[in-house]
């Protein structure tokens, strides 16, 4: 780049802003309008309305109950994504001076990416019990393998004249992982935690669909077997909406922790 | 000026490792000398591909030499070993590369400052000479600013002072100027020549600008094709302070020009 990059003036970025919101309102209409039509067509005892769910899901928000096994199945995600998180981020810098050991591990961490996780919810439930344990297993084994390649990914993609440069003025092995390799992985970790965090909840909301007492998942089980398709819909909803809290929330401290990227290319990224 | 020589590259050859089922790669480098005094500005001139980049590698210790040494303050420093290369030789070297290499994620003076940073010499004096480096080169008011939102020339000039703030003795530059529009590569090599009579380093610039080399230098050496050895050494007249926009008019510049341009291939 020889210029200074000029960004675009804020009046226009803030009608493209207030552009994305009214479509995504119209985009919302039409799918709300397709599930009513998909309702008149099958029957609401099939497929619940669009605003009996929205009435069920205010009522039993409510009353606390939507609430309590939402915290659950967030408690368990999240657990889940902590607890795989953290070693699947540390373990590709720890490898990076060893690209023997990675090759070694490649296959095995390739297959464990690859293997159904979910068809291991009834071992988790065998071993860890029918709490919130056998769910926080399974969130962990579906992030563990996501964060560990997007980590592997940024770390690999390291610049090494940054590195050259670094050495030159006197770095140590330490500050060049501190300071070229962990900032330059930043994105990429967090590319891997926004796909990670969404498969997280699912994970926790299927093994509570196996087995559970309490969650969001338990309460699609239970809505499914007392044929109460608007419980269904309205447990659907609120997952629905946590995943939607998590991305946000990503957004945001990703916006705060990569201040450092050229706007244009954030933009495309969020 | 002092004459002492600090800085010797002796008989030095540098030839890439062969790779399977080829020729034998050629020499890049090949019985290569000169000596830098303490203090000097060298300007070393040669065509593209003429093993320019890899001769300051091998002397900032990011590359080894295949053949002949560095001796550095009358030691030899070299060797064929690339695991036991020491980048930028404990700090006494500094290298600014061709491209400005800026950590894309640290503001303007925490890059000035990376370098005082990782050798634990951050404190009250040296932040105040490199916010004195920030003003020096124009930069004051960006200090917050990210890679991204400063201008082609105005990276040049922090990859510049974030080699000088950390003062090492010998100073590498490989073609800093070469990818910026003429007028501001004129501007940065007038900003150069102010921060170099602040401290008078020692400085090897290469580049394959005659105008350039004899612009900065005190003495300008002219190198081969491959493989490169120096065709030819000019010390170039012209008394300092230069004013480097007026360089085509002073007086010893057209000869001197004409000299350097006969030997470079």
């Amino acid at each position: 780049m020889t210029v200074a990059a000029t960004p675009a003036p804020p009046s226009r970025l803030r009608a493209i802003r207030w552009r994305t919101v009214v479509d995504r309102v119209l985009v919302l209409i039409v799918l709300i309008a397709v599930w009513q039509i998909g309702t008149w067509w099958v029957g609401i005892y099939w497929l619940s309305s669009p605003w009996a769910t929205a009435a069920r899901f205010v009522e039993q928000t409510l009353s606390g109950e939507l609430l309590r096994h939402a915290g659950y199945t967030l408690w368990e995600a999240a657990a889940g994504t902590l607890i795989a998180g953290l070693p699947a981020v540390l373990l590709p810098f720890l490898l990076r001076r060893h690209p023997v050991m990675v090759a070694i591990l490649d296959p095995f961490m390739i297959g464990g990416y690859g293997a159904p996780k979910l068809a291991f919810a009834p071992l988790f439930l065998l071993w860890f019990g029918i709490g919130l344990e056998s769910k926080i297993a399974l969130a962990a084994s579906v992030v563990f393998f996501i964060v560990y390649f997007a980590t592997l990914a940024g770390v690999r993609a390291l610049d090494l004249r940054l590195v050259q440069m670094a050495q030159i003025a006197g770095a140590s092995e330490w500050h060049i992982a501190r300071h070229i390799v962990m900032p330059g992985a930043v994105p990429n970790i967090f590319a891997g935690f926004r796909i990670a965090v969404p498969y997280a909840i699912a994970a926790a909301v299927i093994a509570e669909l196996i087995s559970s007492n309490r969650g969001l998942g338990y309460l699609v089980q239970t809505g499914a077997m007392n044929f109460d398709t608007t419980s269904v819909f309205a447990a659907i909803a609120a997952a629905t909406l946590l995943v939607l809290a998590a991305n946000g929330l990503m957004s945001a401290l990703e916006a705060m922790l990569l201040r450092w990227r050229p706007p244009i290319q954030s933009m495309m990224e969020t | 000026m002092s004459a002492a020589t600090l800085l010797e590259v002796r008989k030095l050859g540098k030839r890439f490792a062969q790779r399977q089922g080829r020729e034998p790669s050629p020499w890049v480098i090949q019985d290569l000398s000169f000596s830098v005094r303490d203090g000097e500005f060298l300007t070393i001139v040669g065509p593209s591909g003429a093993g320019k980049s890899t001769l300051l590698n091998i002397i900032a210790q990011i590359d080894t030499a295949t053949a002949g040494e560095i001796v550095f303050n009358g030691a030899s420093v070299t060797t064929r070993d690339p695991r036991a290369l020491k980048p930028g030789f404990d700090r006494r070297i500094g290298y600014v590369t061709q491209d400005d290499n800026l950590l894309p994620w640290r503001s303007t003076l925490d890059n000035v400052l990376f370098a005082l940073e990782v050798q634990a010499r951050l404190n009250d004096e040296t932040r105040a000479r490199a916010e004195m480096l920030i003003r020096a080169v124009g930069l004051a008011g960006f200090e917050r600013y990210y890679p991204h939102e400063l201008s082609g020339g105005m990276r040049k000039r922090t990859a510049l002072i974030r080699t000088l703030v950390y003062d090492p003795p010998v100073i590498l530059m490989d073609e800093p100027f070469a990818a910026v529009d003429a007028q501001t590569r004129t501007q940065l090599q007038a900003d150069l020549l102010k921060l170099w009579d602040l401290g008078r380093k020692t400085i090897i610039f290469v580049t394959h600008d005659i105008t350039e080399a004899i612009a900065l230098g005190d003495r300008a050496l002219v190198l081969s094709k491959q493989p490169s050895r120096i065709a030819a050494e000019h010390a170039i007249p012209i008394p300092r302070p230069r004013n480097v926009k007026d360089i085509f008019a002073l007086e010893g510049f057209a000869a001197t020009y004409e000299k350097i341009r006969a030997d470079v291939q």
